[in-house]
């Protein structure tokens, strides 16, 4: 059964959002159809402001109010460090550890042939272009520890040695205060292979 | 651990059923064909693999009818009891609960609840298909170690992006250009990296299991053939070198024409392929020793034992093969399904029987 047309237009619309099946999306139009006018108004606004005013940062395409994003027009992050990432939301990650002082490239996905994103589809020219521009010393690969991910950094690994940047892999093993005991499998193997000597 | 019942809501023919299963010893599941006493069987191995033993397709485990199948044990592990509870939609992805709790790693449950299936089907091992046998390797190497499951998945998507990129340089045309080239490599290494390791893994199983099938074989046969293992790898010396190697091939066939996915486990009787050059009853036997093998090895010191399904394992068996199988089999927990006679010399600590209309017979304990 079909709703009436606008009611049905929005229920298809919600229903192509990542992770909202059918169901859900009737939820939330019968949900909408019963707040006030001025809450429905201001969702709206907020997603056509959010279309009209955001932007690809042009140098690291991070996602960007005007021309840079905030840590491209921080004047205080250091040009010569570089790490990269699969997605803008991974920045905010690594924001958080407050470790990183250098900039960003935000690749728009990672090498997966099978969903047909190659080379092409992700900003690895623009990754070139920048390490002569901004005389980058260092880039850190920092894209996922999966197939793909590790994929794209082993491949970006390539045609950025020849560049004369040195080039860095995040590290991947156990999380930090946890046990040992209760570290998987996984996790616990990986870390046991990324071992490091201890200085004396 | 031990299972102490397993129910079934709209699994297969039963909308609902309740077996009570001994917590050691062997419980006997009876009744005529078509009773479900398999069934019951499958219910318990979907749990530790699941996977059909029999195959088949989600779709077949849902009963006529009924939108999803329910199955549910009840376990006892170092005195505590433990439930697990699968639900299996037709279509969607099955969801899996340890004492109500969502758990997303299925492998959480097969570390708890591990099961080794004998079965009629398992004659495939000897007469099928390279597949057949390297996926009965790769299921052991799965439940012996987290690490070397994720490899087998890591080797199985890289092939599938390794292929997906093929496809895509035939549909240009076909000619790899340094640009193509460079991501072939990547793909390369890194399906050479696991692929290489899976192998290695591979052929220590084998290592351990050869000797362990030979030995069961001439017990089960009464004869003094050899049986012998014999893991053949698709590729000689380094594998990304091959990989190299093969591309303008891999390109036209859009498909990797090297690594462990193409390897063969070879089974040799008395140095002949057993697969096309032993008898229908030396094949049984073998098959019967690779089963026995895989659970000596699963049963390691440090590890609890996996339960033991046999389904329907004794028709096809004279008496004398019956007998020697009874006395192979470690005296873990067993669940057997028979339609006929009980078989000799196992001691059965309990009896369910199965109606033709799916339903438990008045119990009885012999």
């Amino acid at each position: 059964m079909l709703y009436t047309q606008p009611l049905q237009v929005l229920i298809d619309e919600l229903g192509r959002l990542p992770g909202v099946g059918p169901k859900s999306a009737q939820r939330i139009a019968f949900y909408l159809l019963r707040v006030p006018q001025e809450d429905a108004a201001r969702l709206a606004q907020a997603i056509v402001e959010m279309k009209e005013r955001t932007t690809l940062c042009t140098r690291c395409f991070n996602v960007a109010e005007g021309e840079l994003c905030g840590v491209c027009a921080d004047p205080q992050r250091d040009g010569g460090l570089l790490c990269v990432v699969e997605d803008p939301r991974d920045i905010v990650a690594v924001e958080r550890t407050n470790e990183h002082r250098g900039r960003y490239h935000v690749l728009h996905g990672a090498l997966n042939p099978m969903e047909g994103i190659g080379p092409d589809q992700l900003r690895v020219r623009e990754l070139l272009g920048r390490i002569d521009a901004e005389q980058v010393e260092e880039v850190i690969l920092c894209t996922n520890p999966n197939l793909e991910g590790e994929a794209t950094a082993m491949y970006l690994a390539k045609l950025l040695t020849p560049l004369g940047v040195k080039v860095t892999r995040i590290a991947s093993g156990l999380p930090v205060g946890g046990d040992l005991e209760y570290a998987d499998e996984l996790t616990l193997g990986r870390a046991l292979e990324g071992r490091r000597e201890v200085g004396t | 651990m031990a299972l102490s019942r397993i129910s079934l809501t709209d699994f297969r023919c039963f909308s609902q059923v309740e077996v009570d299963i001994a917590i050691e010893g062997t419980t006997a599941l009876t009744g005529p064909n078509g009773a479900g006493k398999s069934s019951v069987v499958e219910g318990v191995s979907w749990l530790a693999d699941q996977r059909s033993f029999r195959g088949s397709q989600r779709d077949l485990l849902v009963r006529t009818g009924a939108d999803q199948a329910m199955v549910i044990a009840d376990l006892v592990v170092g005195g505590r009891k433990i439930g697990i509870r699968a639900l299996l939609p037709r279509t969607r992805n099955a969801t899996l609960e340890i004492n109500s709790n969502r758990v997303r790693n299925t492998s959480s449950v097969s570390e708890v609840l591990r099961a080794v299936t004998f079965s009629p089907d398992d004659l495939r091992l000897v007469q099928g298909g390279p597949a057949d046998r390297r996926s009965w390797l790769d299921g052991i190497l799965s439940a012996r170690s987290l690490r070397a499951a994720e490899r087998i998945r890591t080797v199985e998507r890289a092939l599938r992006q390794r292929a997906a990129l093929l496809k895509q340089i035939a549909r240009r045309g076909g000619g790899i250009s340094p640009e193509v080239g460079s991501t072939l490599d990547v793909w390369d290494e890194r399906l050479a990296g696991c692929g290489s390791l899976l192998a290695e893994d591979r052929e220590d199983l084998v290592g351990r299991l050869s000797p362990l099938v030979d030995a069961s074989y001439r017990d089960l046969s009464g004869s003094s053939s050899e049986v012998s293992l014999l893991y053949r790898r698709s590729w000689e010396g380094d594998l990304q070198e091959a990989l190299v190697r093969g591309r303008q091939d891999d390109v036209v066939r859009q498909a990797t024409g090297v690594g462990p996915h193409r390897d063969e486990l070879v089974v040799l009787l008395d140095g002949r392929t057993a697969r096309s050059q032993a008898s229908q009853g030396e094949q049984r036997c073998i098959a019967l020793g690779l089963k026995v093998a895989s659970h000596a090895v699963l049963s390691e010191p440090g590890r609890e034992p996996p339960v033991l399904l046999l389904d329907d394992v004794f028709s096809e068996l004279d008496h004398y093969r019956a007998t020697a199988l009874v006395a192979q089999l470690p005296r873990n927990q067993t669940i057997l399904t028979t339609a006929g006679d009980l078989p000799a010399g196992m001691e059965i600590g309990k009896v369910v029987e199965l109606t033709a209309d799916h339903s438990l017979a008045a119990p009885g304990i012999l």
